[in-house]
């Protein structure tokens, strides 16, 4: 089971089934190497845009809190999110339990939004070797929220944390869903 | 460690401002966050969520009912998180219309009318209330709503006639809650619309502009009974144009509505219309807006609400003191003397609209109004008129005896001020008007 809290390492995640929508279009079909995340969500997660992460204690009971910074890998395989330790003690204890974790990323002025999921995920305490990436992310979001009109003494007090209060959370995506506002929101990636 | 807070004191995050997020889990153990369009306060202990797709969120609460949400204080940002459960949902109803009306007139504004729709009201019974630690900011001082409410009553319980009433409401409005642009709009029961008959802080007063039952946030407010209220304009817009974006992909045969014109500011960030009502009918709405994001809280909303009960009641009391008027054939005062080149004044009887010269001036029943009130003046000379013979006139088919035949005096009253100086109307007294010409006119009247 990848339940284990403290799974060493990644584990080879399964691969997204095959769509069965469209068998009239065979070329449509996804191989197995189909990333998950297309180029354009994985520039938008890279660039620093909003991050919510959830998991769920044994009973199945939701947790979740707003990240204080983001980053992925750039062929979009592996995902870290940042937690205030004091703001989020249920989630990471959820986390550290189950494995399991969803994470919303959205630009705020276009609300575009793709959920990404993994049951595997690791924590880890952040350090000094974590501060260009916070301190990117930090940045950008004050541009992105600056675009939905909040000035950058908001977006500070929002993302405020230190170092030594920062966990990280890193995960392989094993699912991702397009969830920009409408219909078609929760459809599965990649889309075909 | 603090105690919990209540939800009354957390009002200002369910604001929209800046999105909730809420996580639920699937029965297999999967976990979900998503955004959520709406938390609408319902009372002490309970909130409701918009269901408008039948997303992983809905699909999860109906097998696993519980929820966490994270919402934000937008002046504060303070965070609180909120355990919650779900109870029901319900699809009709005061809390769904309140709902619906608020999500649909952010919808009208970017032509999402009728896709951007609200499924059902998800009623969720809030179990606990969490102030997470952080940076907070100062929240500034508050002004005193109650005060200015207290005000505006004394104004408004002052006036005597219709017109006077709405410039007192308004001044008020400006003088006492710090509200610049705001209008007032009455009722026209048989037509269905809403027409603007006092305005204040617009480059032209948009007096007679009509607004359609139902249209944007003013239409709503009047369709649906219940104040309608957008606090961060640029973000419910944006949001609608993200669904138009990817519904035109995905349906790109579907017709979109085109964007409403608004006789108001030009990029509104905030608005809000609250019903005017009395004795349990719809009079009209009280309509006010801001260029600055998140001008109007719940709040003010209170203070409209209040402020627009008032007004209700008082549009109701003078207009019913109007019309029973005078049994005795009023005085006739001796026609002021009119001078100079006559002036051209087409009515079309078709549907009542006057031209004064090459230039529009009104339609309706205030078109007919001015239509007969020209025509008796030129074949009769009179000049002094009653409510009470307007009424009764059959050839002036006005709406029935609810229909606020004072607020329509007062529209054409203004209509003619801004636009035709020439010809004017004075209140006499209570029920009583006199027409007043500057200037000889020549009515023809064209036939439908």
């Amino acid at each position: 089971m990848n339940h284990n809290p403290v799974f060493p390492v990644f584990p080879v995640f399964p691969v997204f089934p095959v769509f069965p929508a469209r068998p009239s279009s065979p070329h449509l079909f996804m191989t197995a190497q189909a990333p998950l995340l297309s180029p354009e969500h994985i520039a938008m997660i890279d660039k620093g845009v909003s991050a919510i992460v959830a998991s769920r204690n044994a009973a199945n009971r939701p947790s979740l809190m707003r990240a204080v910074g983001a980053g992925i890998s750039a062929d979009g395989t592996e995902i870290t999110v940042y937690l205030s330790r004091s703001q989020s003690r249920q989630l990471l204890q959820d986390v550290a339990a189950t494995g399991h974790v969803a994470v919303v990323f959205s630009e705020p002025l276009s609300h575009r939004t793709v959920q990404v999921k993994a049951k595997a995920a690791q924590l880890r305490a952040a350090d000094d070797s974590d501060l260009p990436l916070l301190r990117r992310y930090l940045a950008s979001m004050e541009r992105e929220v600056a675009c939905v009109g909040f000035d950058a003494v908001f977006v500070r007090a929002m993302l405020a944390c230190r170092l030594e209060d920062t966990v990280a959370i890193r995960f392989a995506p094993s699912q991702a869903f397009d969830q920009t506002p409408g219909p078609r929101a929760g459809s599965a990636l990649p889309a075909s | 460690m603090s105690a919990a807070p209540s939800l009354p004191a957390i009002r200002a995050c369910f604001e929209g401002a800046i999105p909730a997020m809420m996580a639920t889990c699937a029965e297999d153990g999967t976990p979900n966050v998503a955004y959520i369009s709406q938390v609408y306060y319902v009372d002490e202990r309970h909130v409701a969520l918009s269901f408008q797709f039948f997303n992983k969120t809905r699909q999860n609460i109906l097998v696993n009912p519980h929820g966490a949400v994270l919402v934000m204080d937008p002046v504060t940002a303070a965070f609180y998180r909120l355990q919650m459960r779900y109870l029901r949902t319900e699809t009709e109803g005061p809390l769904f219309e309140g709902m619906k009306a608020q999500l649909a007139g952010i919808a009208s504004y970017s032509g999402m009318a009728g896709v951007f729709r609200l499924l059902g009201s998800d009623v969720y019974e809030v179990e606990t209330i969490e102030r997470l630690e952080g940076e907070c900011l100062p929240a500034p001082p508050r002004p005193g709503l109650l005060a200015g409410v207290r005000r505006a009553a004394e104004r408004q319980a002052a006036c005597g006639a219709t017109d006077e009433l709405l410039q007192a409401a308004l001044a008020a409005l400006n003088d006492h809650l710090d509200i610049r642009h705001a209008m007032v709009l009455m009722l026209d029961a048989a037509a269905q619309r809403l027409y603007t008959v006092a305005s204040c802080g617009y480059a032209t007063s948009g007096v007679g502009s009509e607004i359609e039952m139902g249209h944007g946030v003013i239409g709503m407010a009047a369709r649906e009974r219940t104040p309608v209220r957008i606090s961060h304009m640029t973000n419910a817009a944006a949001y609608s144009h993200a669904v138009r974006c990817s519904l035109r992909e995905s349906q790109p045969d579907l017709a979109l509505e085109t964007e409403i014109p608004f006789p108001g500011l030009a990029e509104p960030h905030s608005q809000l219309a609250v019903p005017i009502l009395s004795t349990g009918r719809l009079l009209g709405v009280l309509f006010v807006e801001s260029a600055q994001d998140m001008r109007f809280g719940f709040e003010d909303e209170d203070a409209l609400v209040a402020i627009a009960g008032h007004l209700g009641a008082a549009l109701n009391l003078l207009h019913t003191a109007a019309e029973p008027a005078a049994p005795e054939e009023p005085a006739e005062s001796s026609a002021p003397s009119a001078s100079g080149a006559p002036l051209a004044v087409r009515h079309y009887l078709a549907n009542n609209s006057v031209f004064v010269g090459d230039s529009y001036l009104i339609k309706g029943v205030a078109g007919a109004i001015l239509g007969k009130l020209l025509r008796e003046h030129t074949r009769q000379g009179r000049s002094d008129f009653t409510n009470r013979e307007l009424r009764l006139d059959p050839a002036l088919r006005l709406p029935d005896l609810s229909d606020n035949l004072e607020a329509r005096l007062v529209l054409l009253q203004r209509r003619l001020a801004e636009n035709c100086t020439n010809i004017r109307i004075e209140k006499t007294g209570r029920g009583r008007f006199r027409l007043r010409l500057e200037r000889p006119i020549a009515l023809e009247e064209i036939p439908s």
